[in-house]
């Protein structure tokens, strides 16, 4: 018996997210889709730090989008979501500002906002799949000592573990975007697999901060050279994530009362990764 | 992305199998057929075994004409996953269902399949891994242990080491050099099903630093072993190993070693949990969920046929982290807890004595991150 993902080869999440794009790009460019015009939309709606739409829609596309790049492409063409010289700029007028959400508008409706932390998951994984990539080739290239880094021990160690982080991370999101997908981004068992993604991320975010640019040297800590783009975003993105859910602690907060609820952290756990009744 | 864990989600049937295993589990404990503790190495208990073959909760996967079930492995899962979150006594049963079974099913002989696997799903037989040896430790294609070919089969001289359970277990799958170690040392391997009851096997448990016997030296002394103990061909011994990892590390057994300790601690301070207590309880199930979903897509895959080793590899190294980090985490919290109860106590001293093993068992944290990193393309 052959079984089969309910996210990755079945379509429904794919569907769900062109539906969403799709009333989006209705209203945005009078029903002209193009590649060109979905990139856009994304980065407007998914990358920029704009509000997320009322019925969280928008955010449901970026989201898709993201991770259908993530997948797709390796490296990510970071260039598409990002407006460099913005971003520059912003960090260095205020850097506390740059990680601060404080300015964004809270989202309209529960939907919204399980939207929009899923879309911030996203990014936040793309963003450190980026900076992984990116690091990758990076030690390969460089030689010290007569070789390459990527043949010291200690390199190919320090970057499995941000690898494994980035795995846990990106399978914990596509759990919760498999199950905002499948029952609808209203489903009850969504909020607590958002706490558990937002908690995920910003392990991962620390593991792989810290990896990518000790193996890069200096050089990662300019702004000629492209790693920092991916730290700021993963950074700012990681906030924004924990912001919008009211603090990792809030998040953990919230698993651990469900733990004691259930009086068993086993039976919190398998009761909320079963998929309801809900279609 | 260089790793892909696709999501799957468990089946109604399956979910319908775990309420029936949590009712097992309860009457078990009711009845007080045994008491939580240890994990899947180290609480050994044949009568609970025999217990879950007649449940038809061993070989779950195998084909129905070897005495198996013919369910999935995702049910499979289910079963494991909740008897080790229960710390039920797994440990006698644990390597010939995760592995020797399924190595006998890709690699063995009709005759072998129809001779072991049905005692195996019952319970009434017990195997163990004879891999590691006194100088071959992570560097395993260095074995020395050597089988000789004589008439009517093979002698295997050497010995083997931290056999777990050899001394209560009936066979050994051994792996020998059946070649020159020299030119291709990889291809010079074999496995043999060993008899641990042989008067050539000498099984002498070594103690551990918990003060108990578990693991073994195990000498061969010209041991015979019939023809039709080779398992696959000769020489593929390498190859044969190699597959069974996916199996090995992949499972509920590499994070959930201090579930015990976690649930014990929650118990503890259900009527009045602190802010950390609470945050903690969160953070590791958040973690818990991230590393189910993963083995949950290992085990998909593995019932696709696939071989999903580095994916395996990954998930062993990151759980393996994660449960040695709850020990810090929930003895820090120790002095929140309104009553430290003797659960809580003897799960943490067991946690913590045991911790150093979990990082090395079935694939050191190094050989792991290794493998990780050939993955990355970085060897």
């Amino acid at each position: 018996m052959s079984l089969a993902p309910i996210l990755g080869t079945d379509p429904l999440i794919e569907e769900a997210a062109t539906r969403a794009f799709n009333d989006l790009a209705e209203k945005w460019f009078a029903g002209k889709i193009t590649r060109e015009n979905l990139l856009a939309a994304v980065e407007q709606f998914g990358f920029a730090d704009a509000s997320p739409g009322e019925d969280g829609g928008a955010w449901l596309a970026a989201a898709a989008i993201i991770r259908a790049q993530a997948r797709a492409a390796a490296p990510i063409d970071m260039a598409l979501l990002l407006a460099t010289g913005e971003r520059a700029a912003a960090i260095a007028h205020d850097p506390a500002e740059y990680f601060c959400d404080a300015t964004a508008p809270a989202p309209a409706s529960a939907a919204a906002h399980a939207a929009l932390t899923l879309g911030r998951c996203l990014q936040v994984g793309a963003a450190m799949g980026a900076a992984l990539e990116l690091s990758i080739r990076y030690v390969q290239d460089r030689k010290q000592f007569g070789r390459p880094l990527a043949q010291f021990q200690a390199i190919q160690h320090s970057l499995a573990l941000a690898a494994e982080e980035v795995a846990a991370c990106s399978a914990i999101t596509d759990l919760a975007l498999a199950c905002a997908a499948r029952e609808g981004i209203a489903s009850k068992r969504l909020p607590a697999l958002l706490d558990a993604a937002a908690l995920v991320a910003g392990q991962a975010v620390n593991v792989v901060y810290d990896m990518t640019h000790q193996v890069h040297g200096a050089i990662g800590f300019t702004q000629e050279y492209a790693l920092h783009r991916h730290s700021l975003d993963l950074l700012r993105w990681r906030d924004h994530l924990h912001l919008a859910r009211g603090g990792d602690i809030g998040c953990a907060e919230r698993l651990g009362d469900a733990a004691l609820e259930a009086g068993s952290a086993w039976r919190a756990v398998t009761a909320s990764m079963t998929p309801g009744d809900s279609p | 992305m260089r790793f892909h864990f696709p999501i799957f989600a468990f089946p109604p049937e399956a979910e319908a199998l775990r309420a029936e295993v949590r009712a097992f589990v309860a009457g078990e404990l009711a009845a007080g057929r045994w008491k939580k503790g240890g994990d899947f190495a180290s609480n050994y208990d044949p009568a609970f075994s025999q217990r879950l073959g007649a449940r038809g909760w061993l070989g779950m996967t195998w084909p129905k004409r070897y005495g198996g079930h013919e369910r999935t492995m995702l049910e499979r899962l289910v079963v494991t996953e909740e008897l080790l979150a229960a710390s039920a006594p797994v440990a006698a049963h644990w390597i010939g269902d995760r592995q020797s079974g399924p190595l006998l099913l890709r690699y063995g002989s009709e005759s072998q399949r129809a001779e072991f696997l049905p005692r195996l799903a019952r319970g009434d037989i017990f195997f163990s891994i004879g891999m590691s040896e006194p100088d071959s430790g992570s560097d395993l294609a260095s074995v020395r242990t050597r089988a000789t070919k004589v008439d009517g089969g093979w002698t295997i001289s050497g010995r083997k080491v931290w056999t777990t359970f050899a001394h209560r277990n009936h066979y050994a799958i051994v792996l020998a050099r059946t070649g020159d170690a020299g030119a291709q040392r990889h291809a010079s391997l074999s496995q043999f099903i060993v008899d641990l009851k042989s008067p050539q096997v000498k099984a002498r448990p070594i103690v551990n630093m918990a003060g108990q016997e578990e693991f073994n030296e195990v000498v061969f002394d010209d041991a015979f072993v019939p023809d039709d103990r080779l398992v696959g061909e000769p020489g593929n011994g390498w190859t044969q190993v190699t597959s069974e990892l996916a199996f090995e590390r992949s499972g509920p057994e590499r994070y959930l070693s201090s579930i015990r300790l976690v649930e014990a601690a929650l118990a503890c301070a259900k009527d009045k949990p602190t802010p950390r207590v609470r945050e903690a309880l969160g953070r590791m199930s958040a973690k818990l969920m991230a590393l189910r979903t993963m083995s949950l897509a290992v085990a998909a895959q593995l019932q696709n046929g696939e071989a999903p080793n580095l994916e395996a590899s990954l998930i062993k190294d990151l759980g393996n982290a994660f449960e040695r980090e709850q020990i810090a985490v929930f003895r820090a919290l120790g002095s929140e807890l309104p009553r430290r109860s003797d659960d809580y106590l003897s799960a943490l001293a067991q946690a913590t004595l045991y911790s150093p093993s979990w990082t090395l068992r079935g694939g050191t944290r190094e050989i792991l991150r290794g493998i990780v990193a050939r993955g990355l393309g970085l060897r």
